[in-house]
C-alpha cells in the first residue's frame, strides 16, 4: 500500500518533469510545482490548522481563560481540567493547529521516497523507478530516465552545499531551518502567560522544528530542501494573505512586551 | 497521549524513516558484484570486498577489515593478470582500490591496497577494463579515467579523462583497437584505444544499463530500455535497431557463435540470430523478471531470476533444470572451479556455489 502511494508520488512527478520538456534544471522546477500541488491538496489541513492557530490565539487574551491561569497556577490538575472545558465549551482543538503540521510528515517521507526514486542513483533504484513507472501507465518512463538531476547550482540527488574558501556552506539546511523558523513564529499564538503549556509547546516546536528539518535538508538530497523551502514559503505567504501573520512574534520578546501592554490598557 | 509526546513520536518515525532510506554501506542498496579465478570468489557486496575458497565456502579474507562510509563495493571486482583485484566502491570517498590479495595483513586479514585512485566524483558502479598496462575505468559522474597501471603511484592519478555524459553504469568493452561505452544518458561512445581520442557518439532511443558486446559478425550489440536490440558498425557508429523487444532490456547480451542471448525485464529469455537478424526461437519466459545476463556454457545456458531461481537451458529454450536458490537474483552468476556462484540479494547466505545439477555445495555468509 505504502509502495503504491510512493509509487502514484513518484509517478505524478514524473509526469511533470516530463511536461516541461525533462531538460537541464527541470526536476528541480517539478519538485516545486509538486509542492505547490501538494499545497492545493492539503488546503483544508492547512486551513485547519491556521484556524486551530488563530482560536488558541484569541484564547490567550481571553479574560476567562487568564483568570483560570492565575487561579489555578499551582494546581496543574486543575488548571488542565479547566483549560479542557473552557476548549469544549468553545468548540476549539487544541491539536487543530499542530497535527494537520504532523500529519504532513508522511507527505514528506513519501516525496522524500519518489525523489530518491525518481533520480535513481543505484541500479536497484533504477529497477524500482521502472517498476513504479509501470504501476501508472500514463507515462512512458523508458524515454524519460535517468533524469538530469541538475538545478541551478545543486544535484538533487546529494545534499547540498556551496564551497566557500574550502568551506563547505549548507546554504539550503540555513534557508529551510530559517523559513521554517519564520513559518512556526508567524503562526504561533502569542501569550504572556509563562505557566501556559499550549505557548510552551508551540515555543518549543518553533524551536525544535527548524532544527530538524534543517538536520533532514543537511543529510538528505537536496530535492528534499527544494520542497521544504517552496512548502514553507507557501504556507507564509498564504498566512500572510490571509492577515493572520504575526510578524511581531519574530523578533524574540516582542510579542510577549505587545501583549503586556495590552494586558495593562 | 500528550502533545509535546505525540510530535516527538512522529519526529522520530520520521527521522527513523528517512534515515532507513539514505546511502551508505548498507548491504542491499543494490546487487553485489561477483567474479571469480580457479579459485577464489571475490563478492562485492555492501561495506566489504570478501575473497572466498571455491573449495569450501571459508572466507578468505575481506577488505576492508572494519566497514566505514566512505567504503561501499557494489561493482564487479576485476581481476589482472599479474593477481591484482581492482574494484570501485559507492561509499563517499568515491574511490576505486587495487588490492593485493598475495599480501595480506596477518592483523586484520585485509589485503594491502597496491594503488588507490579518488579522482572521480560519484559512485563507481561499472567494473574497468583493462587493456593491457592500461585501465578504462567509467564512472557515474559520466566520465572515462583512463589510469596508467603501471606508473608506480600508489595514490593513482588518471592519464587522462574524458567526458562522456549521462550516468556510466556499464563496463567498457573493446574490440582491441576502439573502446565502447554505453550510457544511460542514451549513448553509446567508442574512444580509440591507443590515442584515447573521441571517433564517434551515437545518439540512442532509451538508457543502456548493459555492457555494449560484439557479436561473431564483428558487429556491436546493445540492448536499451527503449526495448530496442541496437546493432553498430564498431567503426563508424552507424547503427539501427535490429530486434523490438517485448519489454526492456538491462542485461548484457551474451555471444554463442551467431546466437546473441539476452533477456528482458519482464522475464522473457531471448536467441537472437546475428546472421539472419531474426529469432531462433519464441522467447522463453521463466519465473521473473531478468537483470542478470545469461551465463552461457559448454552444456548449457544458465539464467537468473528476480524470484531468486536458476535455470539451465538448452541452446533449444528447453529447460534442463532449475533450482530455487531464495532471494532476488540480480548479479550475473559466475563459472568457476566447475561450480556455478550465484549471489542473490535478501536471502539467507551471501552466495552460494551450485554443482553442475543444480545442487547446492556450500553458501557462504558474513558471520560477524
Amino acid at each position: 500500500m505504502w509502495d503504491l502511494f510512493v509509487s502514484l508520488f513518484t509517478s505524478v512527478l514524473l509526469w511533470i518533469y516530463n511536461l516541461l520538456g525533462a531538460g537541464p534544471h527541470m526536476f528541480g522546477v517539478a519538485i516545486i510545482l509538486f509542492t505547490i500541488l501538494i499545497r492545493i491538496v492539503t488546503w483544508p489541513l492547512n486551513a485547519q490548522q491556521m484556524k486551530g492557530a488563530s482560536a488558541m490565539q484569541n484564547l490567550q487574551t481571553d479574560k476567562e481563560w487568564q483568570d483560570i491561569q492565575k487561579k489555578y497556577a499551582k494546581d496543574k490538575e486543575k488548571l488542565a481540567q479547566e483549560q479542557m472545558r473552557i476548549y469544549r465549551e468553545r468548540g476549539i482543538n487544541p491539536f487543530a493547529s499542530c497535527l494537520p503540521t504532523l500529519l504532513q510528515f508522511p507527505i514528506i517521507i513519501a516525496l522524500y521516497q519518489s525523489i530518491t526514486r525518481a533520480l535513481a542513483v543505484t541500479p536497484l533504484g533504477l529497477l524500482e523507478l521502472s517498476r513504479s513507472a509501470s504501476a501508472f501507465s500514463f507515462l512512458d518512463v523508458s524515454k524519460l530516465i535517468p533524469l538530469n538531476s541538475k538545478f541551478l547550482w545543486m544535484d538533487l540527488g546529494r545534499p547540498e552545499s556551496v564551497a566557500i574558501f574550502g568551506f563547505g556552506l549548507p546554504t539550503l539546511a540555513i534557508i529551510v531551518a530559517l523559513t521554517t523558523y519564520v513559518q512556526a513564529k508567524l503562526t504561533m499564538p502569542a501569550t504572556a502567560n509563562p505557566g501556559d503549556q499550549s505557548a510552551a509547546m508551540s515555543n518549543m516546536m518553533s524551536i525544535y522544528m527548524p532544527l530538524l528539518l534543517g538536520w533532514f535538508a543537511l543529510t538528505f538530497p537536496s530535492g528534499l530542501a527544494v520542497y521544504f523551502i517552496t512548502s514553507n514559503l507557501l504556507g507564509i505567504i498564504q498566512y500572510a494573505m490571509q492577515g493572520k501573520a504575526n510578524w511581531s512574534s519574530l523578533i524574540p520578546g516582542r510579542s510577549k512586551q505587545q501583549l503586556a501592554a495590552k494586558k495593562s490598557k | 497521549m500528550s502533545k509535546k509526546l505525540l510530535f516527538v513520536s512522529i519526529a522520530l518515525l520520521a527521522a527513523v524513516s528517512l534515515s532507513a532510506c539514505s546511502g551508505g554501506p548498507i548491504r542491499g542498496t543494490t546487487w553485489p558484484g561477483l567474479a571469480a579465478d580457479d579459485n577464489t570468489a571475490y563478492l562485492a557486496d555492501g561495506p566489504h570486498v570478501y575473497a572466498i575458497n571455491l573449495k569450501d565456502g571459508q572466507e578468505l579474507w575481506r577488505y576492508p577489515a572494519n566497514s566505514n562510509n566512505d567504503l561501499a563495493f557494489f561493482s564487479t571486482p576485476v581481476i589482472t593478470a599479474d593477481g591484482q583485484i581492482i574494484v570501485g566502491s559507492a561509499g563517499s570517498a568515491y574511490s576505486l582500490v587495487a588490492l593485493n590479495p598475495a599480501n595480506v595483513d596477518p592483523e586484520t586479514n585485509a589485503p594491502v591496497e597496491a594503488w588507490v585512485f579518488t579522482g572521480a566524483q560519484d559512485h563507481w558502479v561499472a567494473p574497468p577494463l583493462v587493456v593491457g598496462d592500461t585501465l578504462f575505468a567509467v564512472n557515474a559522474d559520466g566520465n572515462l579515467y583512463i589510469l596508467d597501471l603501471q606508473d608506480g603511484q600508489s595514490n593513482k592519478q588518471a592519464v587522462k579523462s574524458i567526458p562522456v555524459e549521462g550516468r556510466l553504469w556499464a563496463a567498457p568493452v573493446t574490440d582491441g583497437e576502439r573502446v565502447f561505452i554505453t550510457s544511460l544518458d542514451h549513448s553509446v561512445v567508442a574512444v580509440d584505444v591507443n590515442t584515447y581520442e573521441l571517433l564517434w557518439h551515437e545518439d540512442v532511443e532509451g538508457a543502456v544499463p548493459g555492457s555494449a558486446v560484439l557479436g561473431a559478425d564483428g558487429m556491436l550489440y546493445v540492448g536499451s530500455l527503449a526495448s530496442q536490440l541496437i546493432r553498430f558498425n564498431p567503426e563508424t557508429g552507424e547503427h539501427s535497431p535490429v530486434l523490438e523487444s517485448e519489454y526492456w532490456i538491462w542485461s548484457t547480451p551474451q555471444v554463442d557463435g551467431d546466437t546473441l542471448y539476452f533477456s528482458d525485464l519482464e522475464g522473457r529469455f531471448y536467441s537472437f540470430n546475428t546472421e539472419t537478424t531474426g529469432l531462433n526461437w519464441p522467447p522463453v519466459q521463466p519465473d521473473g523478471p531478468i537483470t542478470a545476463s545469461p551465463l552461457v556454457q559448454s552444456e548449457s545456458i544458465l539464467l537468473a531470476t528476480e524470484s531468486g531461481s536458476v535455470y539451465a537451458l538448452d541452446r533449444e529454450g528447453k529447460v534442463l533444470w532449475s533450482q530455487d536458490i531464495g532471494g532476488k537474483i540480480y548479479t550475473t552468476p559466475v563459472s568457476a572451479g566447475g561450480l556455478t556462484l550465484v549471489a542473490p540479494l535478501e536471502a539467507d547466505f551471501y552466495l552460494a556455489a551450485l554443482d553442475q545439477s543444480g545442487r547446492t555445495v556450500w553458501t557462504f555468509t558474513d558471520e560477524n
